[in-house]
């Protein structure tokens, strides 16, 4: 029996659009098991001592000082424009309103929770992320992968591993002082514009009573997934490159990974908050 | 089977490599490599000379046979411990296999920052005394985008031969055309030997591989046929 052709045409297509869908299904799963897979995998080694011999902890040492270091001056500057433009709004309409007892609780909200994890990971990004991708790209399959492994160096272990917790402890300290950075600005402008008269002191006491106890434990867990996180994908993506990937596709490929994953890290440490 | 020496470095039992046709020799290949042997081996290409160089260090899967460096099968070690024996072999790569984002000072050092706890200073001390063995003012700095393809090669042989390895093996370490590095790298591989390491000189044609001063144990070639003796002419 022969079948018209029309249908052939027709189930050729919806099995087109069936691989296609199928494909990517595929692509962007196995992206993420590999992803939880080395964001496991480097918690998990990095908690053994014999991991960190001297090459890990000089790779450490560098990232760290690259990563924290280099987007020092970015969070302070990012966190003085947050402080001024959404601190001190908050402390001068909510003076002027009389509600001046919901600054602490809207400044944990919009920006403890919410605001702090996404800008930190936007920096760290575009600070370390995009070197990651770079130096990574050298190192993959089509890269220095054979000349590492030959030396008994193993790329996991010397440059994933590092990169993956010196972003985290980067990310933590960096979160920490755009908070600081956008409280004090804020304070002291709203000061300046008198609208406010009680001391810093008992400004930041406000802020830190109006924080409930997951607060601290969801805070810096945040920063500190988001900033593993980014270094994972930066240097999976990286590194996964068959040798004909140009940094103008790799690079944006991973900077929406990045953008994706730190927007559900902080979709998800809000949802988790009682 | 070509032996040489004493103590036992490398060894190729009947080993046939897992490839695809073209990539190097398809048939089983036994070599023995003992402490003070210095092999050159003629190869088709440096990709099969690299291909090689990788079944030595098992780095490549086997079809069949063993590779066994300092006694050990590689197949039979566990991946740490491999990757801790391949710390005590010294290669040249023949694409230079360096880091372009960490500096000379680093791409030579971190093997041994890897697998030894000897400070730094006295391997800064080792790798500039190796460096002005191979003409170099010093230790080179910068990073590897920088420097002349000739200093690359001087620090690919600083590097290989840095930490007193057990064995070294250089693919196509004079490009076939840096000739004038030649006595010193052959002064280099006669003190290596002398202290009991073993070193394989894997090449497509080196004025070397015709040069009977060169003090060579075995000259051999790498074909599809395997491994069999190369007599100069």
């Amino acid at each position: 029996m022969t079948v018209p052709v029309p249908q052939l045409r027709h189930r050729y297509r919806g099995q087109q659009t069936l691989a296609a869908i199928g494909r990517a299904t595929r692509t962007h799963l196995f992206f993420l098991l590999r992803l939880a897979a080395v964001s496991v995998g480097v918690l998990w080694d990095a908690m053994r001592p014999s991991t960190w011999r001297r090459s890990v902890r000089t790779e450490f040492w560098r990232t760290l000082r690259h990563a924290a270091g280099g987007g020092l001056a970015t969070t302070v500057f990012s966190g003085a424009l947050v402080g001024l433009l959404m601190v001190s709004e908050a402390l001068f309409w909510l003076g002027r309103a009389g509600e001046a007892r919901l600054v602490g609780p809207i400044i944990v909200t919009v920006l403890v929770r919410q605001v702090t994890p996404l800008l930190i990971g936007l920096i760290l990004v575009g600070r370390a992320g995009v070197v990651t991708v770079a130096e990574m790209s050298t190192i993959g399959p089509a890269g220095q992968q054979r000349a590492l492994l030959a030396q008994g160096l193993d790329p996991f272990t010397l440059f994933v591993l590092p990169r993956g917790i010196a972003l985290a402890l980067a990310s933590f300290t960096l979160g920490v002082i755009f908070v600081l950075v956008a409280l004090i600005v804020g304070f002291v402008v709203s000061n300046v514009l008198g609208a406010t008269q009680a001391s810093i002191w008992l400004f930041f006491d406000g802020v830190v009573a109006a924080m409930e106890g997951y607060d601290f434990a969801l805070f810096p867990a945040a920063l500190l997934i988001i900033g593993l996180l980014i270094a994972a994908i930066c240097c999976l993506t990286g590194m996964s490159g068959d040798g004909s990937d140009q940094p103008a596709t790799v690079l944006p490929r991973s900077f929406v990974r990045c953008v994706v994953a730190i927007l559900m890290i902080n979709v998800i440490a809000n949802l988790a908050a009682p | 089977m070509v032996t040489g020496g004493e103590n036992l470095i490398l060894e190729l039992i009947e080993a046939l490599p897992d490839t695809l046709p073209g990539a190097v020799a398809q048939v089983p290949m036994s070599l023995q490599l003992r402490s003070g042997d210095f092999f050159i081996i003629e190869c088709r290409s440096t990709s099969w000379a690299a291909n090689f160089a990788d079944i030595c260090c098992g780095l490549w899967p086997l079809k069949r046979g063993t590779v066994r460096f300092f006694d050990r099968d590689w197949t039979e070690v566990s991946d740490e411990y491999a990757a801790d024996l391949r710390g005590r072999i010294g290669r040249v790569f023949c694409d230079g296999g360096w880091l372009s984002f960490l500096d000379m000072q680093t791409n030579i050092l971190l093997p041994q920052m890897h697998h030894t706890g000897r400070p730094i200073s006295e391997l800064r001390a080792a790798s500039a005394a190796l460096a002005s063995d191979f003409g170099l003012p010093g230790s080179p700095i910068g990073l590897p985008g920088k420097l002349a393809v000739s200093d690359l090669l001087c620090a690919s042989y600083v590097r290989a031969f840095l930490g007193e390895p057990l064995l070294i093996i250089l693919e196509d370490p004079l490009k076939t055309q840096f000739i004038e590095f030649a006595p010193a790298l052959l002064n280099t591989i006669m003190r290596a030997c002398t202290r009991g390491a073993a070193v394989l000189w894997l090449t497509p044609g080196d004025v070397v591989l015709f040069d009977r001063s060169a003090p060579a144990t075995a000259r051999l070639r790498l074909t599809e046929r395997g491994l069999s003796p190369r007599a100069l002419k």
